[in-house]
């Protein structure tokens, strides 16, 4: 310490004693101004500091306060006292979330098209190249102790525009008893089991053959559910709604009928204490539709039916699924259509068509490292048998059933983080056989809800 | 097909025949130590469901059909909370979760509310991996805790079932006693512990650690939930190196390679902690659980 002083003093001395540093006013000033600035910003960071000591010994203080007084008091529910965190203007906020992904897709086969399909715009096999996919934002929150609130904008392009699309606005009730629960807005119908589901959440790149060409991947419409879980030892559940039909499978509702409903039901359970399971039957009904697919180039008049059945085990070989998991998944589609298709492209104008199509999936997926998950899938499609207006258009299956094999591998950093690959091979028409490899992320931002089952 | 469909959505109607109520209280636990302590506070007057087992990791559960029937049924849900059953349980009790079991009702007692939470973090960011800004939520392993959570359990199952009060009050004050003299058996017990350095793979001990004095060298997670990786591990070996460290600790549903491998470069035993009711042959009780903890904190030395 002495010997510091003892150099600082001789460097005063040599310092104002030197001519040869001898520093004019403007230097001068320039030096003090810097002192000044210097002298500033440490105080700055010293009130800053003080301020946070300040704000932890309020905060411990009221810790412990709390702490004393669980204590309950006689008589009086001891339900907590609200979280001892400072009540901001936007504490209320939305619970803000985003998904980011990103893809690089490469097809060997130019034509995507689905022999015997008519297909919606969000079926289509994307784009092929680099990019940024779909860009999720979800906004949620309870609303009050009865109604929780949720919207999920989507962002994504389309033939080079920029499309914006509310893929849900809901509200749902959050404590309705007997197992109740209702929601009412745009949201994702409960049928089969990937279609409640977003698409960021799924096990593969790409969504199976029959929800492509059934559901337009997802069926969400504006509409009423109501569910109840039933009071079952095991897991049982009904549920059904009414909507108004303009999503695919539907289109075109205007008037005030309800173009569309749902029913599901289903049961589930656990065997032993690693493996659960679900099982579920659902259907959903349009009628009096005017489904544009295609690009609009073909069109479906008429009523329409489908029915779902879906299955899903999940087993955990070491009885901890974070550890290592095994997922089967499977469902099976069926479609009545009863009504007029026209296909603009082949010109057939419209044709009576009353007949029915089909299609299943079923894939595996094994998380065999708690970071590292590998999968298989393979989808099927069959299309109806077409009269002869409408022979050589888009319904024509051309004698070909539709078909698609996927294996991916994906890595998870932590639950915000996924990268994967996958490889497809299909051959969605005669003669169309097409290789493609599929890279992608998916991270999510912010808050991010829980998944179900 | 549209009879087939009709015949599998009615199945589920028809086995829906209401199931009889036996016990007063139906209590969703969240883990096996809640569990435990319902049913020692409870006794035979409430029907204890834990949604989890000790080989489970409580962070990552899924809200599987079995869990949405047992939530179904819930007059009491009995859970960690400080967003330790985040993943999870906001879907059950949302979708099946009746009015009384809601967030701040007597029907929803979260044990972690009521007891001094250590690492409260103020400025947290998700490069910090999974961190919880409540606090640590592993809160079960300090003996103290239990009783404070003990209090609040029993004063809610009077308020639940208040014909059955007297039941409660005497089954608490029994627990009470009989477990505050366990404490100073194991607070003596435990005092050549003090200031003995370990290893953890998740800083799930946190509460442990303090309760006995016990010092963490090093984590095996670079990160709260992001699995070790070699490079971290080579650094925790040299952390770990000449410091004397008595034992790696790993809960049972923790993969033990990384304490394997540390363990062999090291020579610092793994010891296998139960960590939970339940966690292993011995711990089948609260009681046993720090029992079964101390014996083999110092068997591990």
């Amino acid at each position: 310490m002495s010997k510091k002083l003892l150099l600082a003093a001789s460097a005063a001395a040599i310092l104002s004693a030197s001519p040869a540093i001898a520093a004019d006013d403007a230097d001068l000033d320039a030096l003090r101004a810097e002192v000044q600035a210097m002298r500033a910003a440490y105080e700055t960071k010293i009130r800053e500091l003080e301020n946070k000591v300040e704000t932890l010994e309020a905060k411990q203080v009221r810790t412990d306060e709390r702490v004393a007084s669980v204590e309950p008091a006689a008589g009086r529910p001891p339900v907590p006292a609200t979280s001892s965190r400072q009540v901001n203007d936007n504490s209320f906020n939305p619970e803000i979330g985003v998904i980011l992904q990103g893809k690089y897709q490469g097809f060997s086969e130019e034509d995507g098209d689905i022999a015997g399909f008519a297909i919606g715009e969000e079926a289509e096999r994307g784009t092929e190249g680099l990019s940024i996919d779909e860009t999720e934002l979800n906004f949620s929150a309870n609303v009050d102790n009865l109604f929780r609130g949720n919207a999920t904008v989507a962002l994504h392009e389309h033939e080079g525009e920029v499309e914006v699309e509310v893929e849900e606005a809901y509200v749902e009730t959050t404590s309705l008893p007997y197992g109740l629960q209702a929601k009412a807005g745009r949201f994702f119908s409960e049928l089969g089991y990937l279609n409640s589901h977003h698409s960021h959440g799924d096990d593969f790149a790409d969504r199976p053959l029959p929800n492509r060409a059934f559901l337009d991947s997802n069926y969400g419409d504006d509409g009423v559910q109501v569910s109840a879980i039933l009071p079952t030892d095991f897991y049982s559940e009904i549920g059904g709604g009414v909507y108004r039909g303009n999503d695919f499978p539907g289109g075109g509702a205007e008037g005030g009928d309800i173009g569309s409903w749902t029913a599901y039901g289903r049961v589930g359970g656990d065997v032993g204490d690693n493996t659960s399971w679900r099982l579920g039957a659902s259907t959903l009904q349009v009628s009096e539709a005017d489904r544009a697919a295609n690009e609009d180039m073909v069109v479906f008049s008429g009523d329409s039916g489908l029915y779902i059945a879906d299955a899903r085990i999940v087993h955990a070989p070491t009885g901890n699924n974070a550890e290592q998991e095994l997922i089967f998944q499977g469902e099976y589609f069926h479609r009545d259509d009863d009504g007029f298709y026209d296909d603009m492209d082949a010109g057939t104008g419209p044709v009576a068509y009353d007949d029915s199509q089909s299609g299943w999936y079923a894939q595996g997926v094994y998380k065999f490292d708690p970071q590292w998950r590998a999968g298989v899938r393979y989808s099927q499609l069959y299309a109806g048998d077409v009269p002869a207006g409408l022979v050589g258009s888009a319904l024509d299956d051309g004698g070909h059933d539709p078909w698609a094999a996927a294996a991916m591998v994906d890595w998870t950093n932590s639950e915000f983080s996924r990268a994967r690959i996958q490889y497809n091979r299909e051959e969605l028409a005669d003669g169309h056989e097409d290789n493609q490899i599929i890279l992608q992320y998916i991270m999510s931002l912010g808050a991010h809800g829980a998944h179900a089952y | 097909m549209r009879r087939l469909f009709f015949l599998i959505a009615g199945l589920g109607v028809l086995l829906a025949s209401p199931s009889p109520a036996f016990a007063a209280v139906n209590v969703f636990a969240c883990s096996p130590e809640w569990a435990a302590l319902a049913e020692e506070i409870g006794g035979d007057l409430v029907e204890v469901k834990s949604a989890t087992n000790a080989r489970q990791d409580v962070h990552h559960i899924r809200a599987k059909p079995s869990l949405l029937a047992a939530m179904r049924k819930a007059d009491l849900v009995f859970c960690t909370g400080a967003s330790l059953e985040i993943g999870w349980l906001p879907i059950l009790i949302k979708k099946s979760g009746g009015p009384n079991v809601q967030p701040e009702t007597i029907g929803w007692l979260m044990a972690s509310d009521y007891v001094q939470k250590l690492e409260v973090m103020s400025n947290i960011d998700r490069s910090m991996g999974h961190i919880h800004p409540e606090g640590n939520p592993h809160i079960q392993l300090d003996p103290h805790n239990i009783a404070t959570v003990a209090d609040v359990l029993a004063e809610r199952l009077m308020l639940l079932d208040d014909t059955n009060a007297a039941t409660y009050q005497q089954n608490l004050k029994s627990f009470q006693d009989r477990w505050a003299g366990l404490i100073s058996q194991w607070e003596a017990d435990a005092a050549s512990l003090k200031g003995r350095k370990i290893v953890v793979y998740h800083n799930a001990w946190a509460y442990l650690v303090d309760w006995l004095g016990l010092e963490v060298t090093a984590t095996l997670e670079p990160k709260p939930g992001i699995p070790p990786t070699a490079s971290h591990l080579e650094t925790v070996l040299k952390q770990v190196q000449g410091k004397d460290v008595q034992a790696i600790l790993v809960s049972p549903y923790e993969d033990e390679d990384a304490a394997e491998w540390l363990s062999g470069k090291s020579n610092i035993p793994v010891v296998h902690m139960p960590f939970t009711v339940g966690g292993n042959d011995k711990a089948g009780s609260l009681s046993a659980l720090f029992d079964e903890t101390l014996r083999l904190l110092k068997q591990g030395s």
